[in-house]
């Protein structure tokens, strides 16, 4: 909020405001808010999955030596390192580096891209293994252990939110990058990076939890 | 055109200096513009305001005639009037809509959009395209909600308890509920615009301790929308995955577990308790006063009395699963918080009625609706604690007394809240008074018809009568007709504001500023205001309710 910006950048606001350092304020609660809606909003899902674990260890353990390590963990430092080029962002914005801001944006936008497109073939294989416990024409590998497919079908549902929360941060964050091509992004919207920024790092920071909570937990 | 300045609403303790009609007056918000796009496309939190008011009027209507249908079909024993079937598509329609799409968006959308900006000096609120948003949002969750109530309804009451919601009801389900979760996000929307407009939009010198209680009560509120929402929008995209393609979740059969839906589902369904029912005592905290044209007495405690509810609410969600056999341990818990209620809702209740005594009272349309509400709230609230007991509890849960202690709560309460502050402010809303006399006879009508409908349900549900049936023993029906007999003389009391206040939008009396002689910005600015809320700052007073009578007992003490 306090952060220091260079000449002619974040100098505008919406008529309903007072002054700018208002405004930015103003946007800098609201996401907080909507991110502490969306932590809960995850949280009540990993509650349901930790329970699960507990009432049946075994189970949740046969099941998440299932799941693909090796692609989570690596989509794990490609989202961390997505957030580090999403900061790089918002520091050229605070400096009015327009055209290296937008070259970290696409980076940020690029490396989530990747993230899903390693959780789609993370879910390809998981198909040809029979992991896909949902389709209930398809048999399911480990059918004998009923609370497996509980645990299975709940990392689909955490996963597939968190994928639809990147998704749409992705289009949201190529909409912006081709509004912030254009002469004068900065004076008007800067604070649009700022705000950005931080609903990135929050889907970072749920990946971080959920990969955990349904990889490594259990091994 | 409009020459407010020269009318006279003939009220007593009018203001004798109304502004003049000036020419060079800005147009006021509705008449600012009267293309439709104008108002589908407004991002004036008040015409956002009265898009939410005509909508959840409009849903009001849908869950009062199912209402009636629940009520028609108990007036015999023998469920002869209708299939049970219908009976319970009838009552879960009425709980579905009056619920999610009366009762939770019912003051906040309305009341709270159009006057938090206005009392707190500002010129709207925070995210006037988000507020939008909250509406569209709101009517989308509503179109998928119709949809499964026009292809033929659900039977799985309001609560949507698995495995009944899962595996057993025939109805149309996936739509009801995808359309619940869509409307949790509008609630969310307009919970953080408020959380952000308090905290950042306050006219200079507004400090937190001059915000009238309305607002206060608005952000206790808020806080409930942000932190309790997400919470049954996780619940119920688990409940349609559980529908839809049986994860499991909810079913013994695959380690999943019933209970634990009613777990997600009442960490979000008690707090929505006080999402209806802490707006409704800012409107109070507003009306009261102003009809007594004293200081809301103890104003701090009344403040300090929302939060208090909106942080125990969250912790007393198993009170509704005493008998679902969650550990004796955890019930006592339970138990005992929610005793905890009780005690910032009495403070609320002792200082309204402290503001009524020795005060200049004045029993028009909106104090009698206050007080009526206060009646029947101590009423409500009382009879929570036979419920919270655990003993009780187990000859009462789930009968009529549930039914008859929530509708005090929901309807003596909200609606009566509503009713009132729809009276208060239909001239700041409109520029209009409504006609006084048929004001008080509704409100009086409402006040008899409601008590004639519920009272005899805490006697049924006493002597034993489980709600949710279509049959019950001949002994029963004497209470019965009485409560169908009262829901008629309740509908002809809702029928008639909605008659006389839309003739009051054209013939009523133009209204001045200030019909109250009331305390508040929104107050200070004309009626209705124009696009931008104010034509100049607006000047903050020195203290909060600054009425004539400031509580002279206390001065008297001191002395």
């Amino acid at each position: 909020m306090s952060a220091r910006l260079a000449d002619g950048v974040g100098t505008e606001r919406a008529h309903h405001f007072e002054t700018v350092a208002q405004q930015r304020y103003a946007a800098t609660l609201g996401i907080w808010a909507w991110l502490i809606t969306e932590l809960l909003l995850f949280a009540a899902l990993f509650l349901v999955a930790l329970i699960v674990r507990i009432q049946h260890p075994e189970a949740t353990q046969e099941a998440a030596r299932h799941l693909k390590f090796w692609i989570g963990a690596v989509n794990t430092v490609v989202l961390i390192v997505s957030s580090l080029t999403m900061s790089m962002a918002i520091e050229f914005s605070r400096l009015g580096w327009q055209r290296a801001m937008v070259r970290a944006m696409l980076a940020t936008a690029a490396l989530g891209s990747l993230f899903l497109v390693l959780k789609g073939y993370e879910y390809y294989a998981d198909y040809t293994e029979h992991m896909m416990p949902f389709l209930g024409s398809r048999p399911y590998e480990l059918a004998a252990s009923p609370a497996s497919r509980l645990f299975v079908n709940l990392y689909y549902v955490a996963t597939l939110l968190h994928g639809l929360h990147l998704l749409t941060g992705i289009s949201l964050l190529l909409g912006m990058t081709w509004m912030a091509s254009k002469a004068g992004f900065l004076s008007r919207h800067q604070n649009w990076i700022e705000i950005y920024g931080l609903y990135w790092h929050f889907i970072d920071l749920i990946w971080i939890m959920a990969f955990p909570i349904l990889y490594v937990v259990n091994r | 055109m409009s020459a407010s300045g020269t009318v006279d609403s003939g009220l007593a303790n009018r203001e004798p200096h109304a502004p003049e009609a000036t020419l060079d007056r800005p147009a006021d918000y509705l008449h600012a513009e009267s293309t439709l796009r104008s108002w589908f496309l407004t991002t004036d939190h008040k015409r956002i305001a009265i898009l939410y008011l005509a909508s959840i009027t409009a849903f009001f209507i849908v869950g009062a005639v199912a209402a009636g249908v629940v009520r028609l079909a108990l007036v015999v024993p023998n469920g002869a009037v209708m299939t049970n079937d219908t009976y319970n598509k009838a009552f879960t329609i009425h709980g579905v809509v009056m619920v999610w799409f009366f009762l939770i968006p019912s003051i906040p959308a309305t009341f709270g959009n159009f006057l938090i900006p206005l009392m707190i000096g500002a010129k709207d609120l925070a995210f006037p395209k988000l507020n939008l948003t909250s509406w569209y949002v709101f009517m989308t969750g509503a179109l998928f909600t119709m949809v499964s109530v026009v292809l033929g309804g659900i039977d799985t009451g309001w609560t949507f308890y698995a495995p009944l919601s899962t595996a057993f009801s025939n109805g149309w389900v996936l739509p009801a509920l995808i359309g619940v979760t869509i409307v949790g996000f509008s609630s969310i929307l307009t919970g953080l615009n408020f959380v952000v407009t308090i905290h950042t939009m306050r006219a200079t010198g507004m400090t937190w301790f001059k915000l009238p209680i309305f607002v206060w009560t608005h952000y206790a509120t808020s806080l409930i929308f942000l932190l309790a929402t997400p919470v049954i929008t996780t619940a119920l995209i688990l409940l349609i995955m559980e529908r839809a393609f049986h994860i499991g979740v909810f079913d013994p059969a695959f380690g999943g577990d019933p209970v634990l839906f009613q777990h997600l589902f009442w960490f979000y369904s008690h707090p929505a308790v006080y999402i209806m029912v802490l707006p409704g005592m800012g409107v109070i905290s507003e009306i009261v006063p102003a009809f007594a044209q004293k200081k809301l007495f103890g104003y701090r405690f009344v403040a300090y009395a929302a939060i208090g509810l909106a942080s125990v609410t969250f912790f007393v969600w198993g009170h509704h699963m005493f008998i679902n056999g969650q550990s004796d341990l955890a019930s006592l818990a339970f138990s005992a918080l929610s005793f905890a209620v009780a005690v910032p809702s009495a403070v609320k209740v002792y200082n309204w009625t402290a503001t009524i005594h020795k005060g200049k009272l004045r029993l028009d349309t909106p104090m009698l609706y206050a007080m009526g509400y206060i009646g029947l709230f101590v009423l409500g609230g009382l009879t929570g604690l036979y419920l919270a007991t655990l003993a009780i509890n187990q000859h009462i849960h789930a009968t009529y007394f549930v039914v008859a202690h929530f509708h005090y709560i929901m309807v003596g309460g909200t609606v009566l809240a509503f009713l009132g502050g729809l009276h208060f402010w239909w001239p700041k809303f409109t520029g209009r008074m409504y006609n006084e006399a048929w004001g008080r006879i509704s409100a009086l009508l409402i006040f008899l018809g409601f008590n004639v409908t519920f009272f005899p349900q805490f006697i049924l549900g006493y002597l034993g009568m489980p709600r949710r049936y279509a049959t019950y023993p001949p002994e029963f029906q004497l209470l019965n007709v009485l409560s169908s007999a009262g829901a008629t003389i309740l509908a002809a009391g809702y029928i008639f504001p909605m008659l006389y206040l839309v003739y009051s939008l054209w013939f009523g009396k133009k209204a001045p500023a200030n019909p109250w002689d009331a305390k508040g910005l929104e107050w200070e600015t004309a009626s209705p205001p124009p696009t931008l809320n104010f034509t100049s700052p607006p000047v903050v007073p020195r203290v909060p309710y600054d009425y004539p009578i400031q509580e002279q007992e206390t001065k008297a003490q001191h002395r």
